[in-house]
């Protein structure tokens, strides 16, 4: 039971950085940004071979993240902005223009094959019954910790306090002099850094690999979904939704059902699984499990 | 040298029919439709899987078109209280879960593998008149739906359309059932692309997985982009450059000596380029719609 506990865990990890960046840009952009769970994939190969390099791993990973912030602010700039003008639509294919340039350079430049992270082997902690890995710990520690600071930005200082006045209504926040680009930025860089970060830690256990970004593509938008777009927290509830749903759906022994005393779903569905708390999000609380406004859709 | 340029065409004949599919929708309607390829997957899956129970080529293709209209039926009720991009994101899943079930329920679509062995309809005629049997064919069939295409475009259905996408509230007040609207061209849509499904598997003689990716409904959009989003004449010019574009690819491989690695890297990055460049320069497409203005 507990081992199920840490296995939903590890996997909300996994998930909640990328989506909490993807639900704080939209606050503030208002469209659907395909192209940020690439910004993972980036972040984890950058990191892969900073360290290949020799630098620590801490530093290769904090050097992957300021990387891939920047780029993150540099495509804001030169593309999103422009294709804004045109609506939320354009740009959401935009998004998914720039998403295939950057699998299609990952895959040029670094091939096809998976790039493992050369670290000593330890032994898994073991307590009780319980196992799991000290990568595992680490990654679930650094998300425990930056999602409590983000927490304390959001909600304890004026930063915090704009970002959240910018994304529930601009046009009253722009009147009371709130710097909405130079926020807009922050908050581009900040994601991009979180989803870097995000990938690389996935990318220490399985690997630094072209379809990083399009496995967590459906995941990461149906975390970002249920907890409504827009709402950085929610979504961090979203990931651990999905996460529940997916480990319960491996777990489930439903023997029961075929009159066998063993089996389990195959594996493969893992991913139709989130699809489908997807697709029943969108129909039945399509602005996410936390919306109280009564809204016209 | 001539194979290759009636094997481009066809393929290019077959994606037009599927770029006019979805132009329907999102040129016309205005729909995000990110898992039209659904369609043609029903399309080829159901021809793979009928003719392989011994039925005759037209039976697989009615049976796609009917499971395709299905489920564009079931997509547009989906519709009904989404806005446009949440809608987006959830075609592309549902497109995302059946090629999960295809790659997965062995006993029906061969898994992984996919169904092999479908018969080439001219399979009977000497070397080069099969393949250009095929080819005239397909391009007989793009005709006819292009022509329906232009025909609906100008008619009163496509007048609707395009106010629904510009103004829904005016087109509701006008008393058009939004709901109905939206439904028959996803609908139509999904018809004319289970055809283009099922040409293609036979022209394969293979159905797969493979043939549901993402990356494909991408490829259709880039088509519509390039060309010009709610212009029969633009779609096709689109779909034009985008397969002379890939069809240079493998040139390229041979000449420069890539990796195949590189060679996907590509195809890939040309459509996102191409896509990318198109939307920041050119938004309307090459050749744009023709919107009559009232003074």
């Amino acid at each position: 039971m507990f081992q199920f506990l840490i296995d939903t865990l590890v996997r909300t990890s996994d998930l909640a950085l990328v989506a909490l960046g993807l639900s704080l840009v939209y606050g503030l952009v208002k469209f659907p940004n395909i192209a940020h769970v690439q910004y993972a994939m980036l972040g984890a190969y950058f990191s892969y071979f900073l360290h290949a390099a020799g630098l620590p791993m801490a530093l290769a990973i904090l050097l992957s993240c300021a990387a891939v912030g920047l780029l993150t602010l540099v495509l804001h700039l030169l593309v999103f902005r422009r294709l804004l003008d045109a609506g939320p639509a354009i740009t959401m294919i935009g998004s998914l223009a720039l998403s295939m340039l950057m699998v299609a350079l990952a895959l040029g430049v670094f091939g096809s094959f998976p790039l493992m992270f050369k670290l000593p082997l330890s032994p898994a902690w073991q307590m009780g019954d319980v196992r799991i890995g000290h990568t595992q710990l680490y990654a679930l520690a650094t998300t425990a910790v930056l999602l409590t600071l983000f927490a304390a930005l959001l909600f304890g200082t004026r930063t915090g306090r704009a970002m959240r006045a910018l994304s529930s209504n601009r046009a009253l926040a722009a009147a009371s002099g709130l710097n909405a680009e130079h926020l807009t930025r922050l908050v581009n860089v900040c994601s991009g850094a979180l989803a870097a970060l995000g990938g690389s830690m996935l990318a220490i256990t399985s690997g630094a690999h072209v379809n990083l970004g399009h496995d967590m593509l459906l995941p990461v938008f149906a975390a970002a979904i249920l907890g409504g777009l827009g709402n950085p927290l929610g979504a961090v509830a979203g990931a651990f939704l999905i996460a529940l749903t997916e480990t319960v759906v491996t777990n489930l022994n439903v023997g029961w059902l075929f009159g066998k005393p063993v089996a389990f779903l195959p594996v493969a569905y893992i991913s139709a699984a989130s699809f489908l708390i997807l697709l029943l999000a969108l129909l039945l609380k399509p602005y996410g499990l936390f919306d109280r406004e009564v809204r016209r859709v | 040298m001539s194979d290759f340029l009636i094997f481009s065409l066809t393929i290019a004949g077959i994606y037009a029919i599927m770029a006019l599919g979805l132009n329907l929708q999102a040129g016309y309607a205005g729909l995000l439709n990110f898992g039209h390829i659904a369609f043609a997957g029903i399309g080829a899956y159901a021809t793979g899987i009928s003719t392989a129970a011994g039925y005759p080529a037209v039976a697989g293709a009615a049976l796609g078109v009917l499971v395709a209209v299905a489920l564009g039926w079931c997509v547009a009720r989906l519709g009904r209280q989404l806005g446009a991009d949440y809608w987006g994101i959830a075609t592309l899943a549902i497109a995302e879960i059946l090629r999960t079930v295809a790659t997965n329920e062995d006993w029906l679509t061969g898994g992984a593998q996919g169904i092999s062995a479908i018969a080439f309809p001219f399979g009977q005629l000497s070397k080069p008149w099969g393949a250009l049997a095929f080819l005239a064919l397909v391009l007989l069939l793009l005709a006819a739906v292009a022509a329906a295409g232009i025909r609906l475009a100008d008619g009163r259905f496509g007048r609707a359309l395009r106010l629904m996408r510009e103004e829904p509230k005016l087109a509701a007040c006008m008393g058009y059932d939004l709901r109905a609207l939206k439904s028959r061209a996803i609908m139509a849509g999904a018809a004319a692309t289970a055809i283009a499904g099922s040409l293609y598997a036979h022209y394969m003689s293979f159905v797969g997985p493979d043939y549901m990716l993402a990356s494909e409904t991408f490829m259709l959009w880039t088509m519509l982009m390039i060309g010009g989003m709610g212009n029969t004449v633009g779609v096709i010019t689109g779909v034009v450059l985008v397969q002379a574009a890939y069809s240079l690819v493998p040139f390229a491989k041979d000449a420069f000596h890539f990796g195949s690695d590189l060679a996907g890297a590509l195809r890939i990055g040309l459509i996102g380029l191409i896509l990318l460049a198109s939307l920041l320069w050119r938004s309307q497409g090459l050749i744009p719609e023709k919107l009559r203005k009232i003074p």
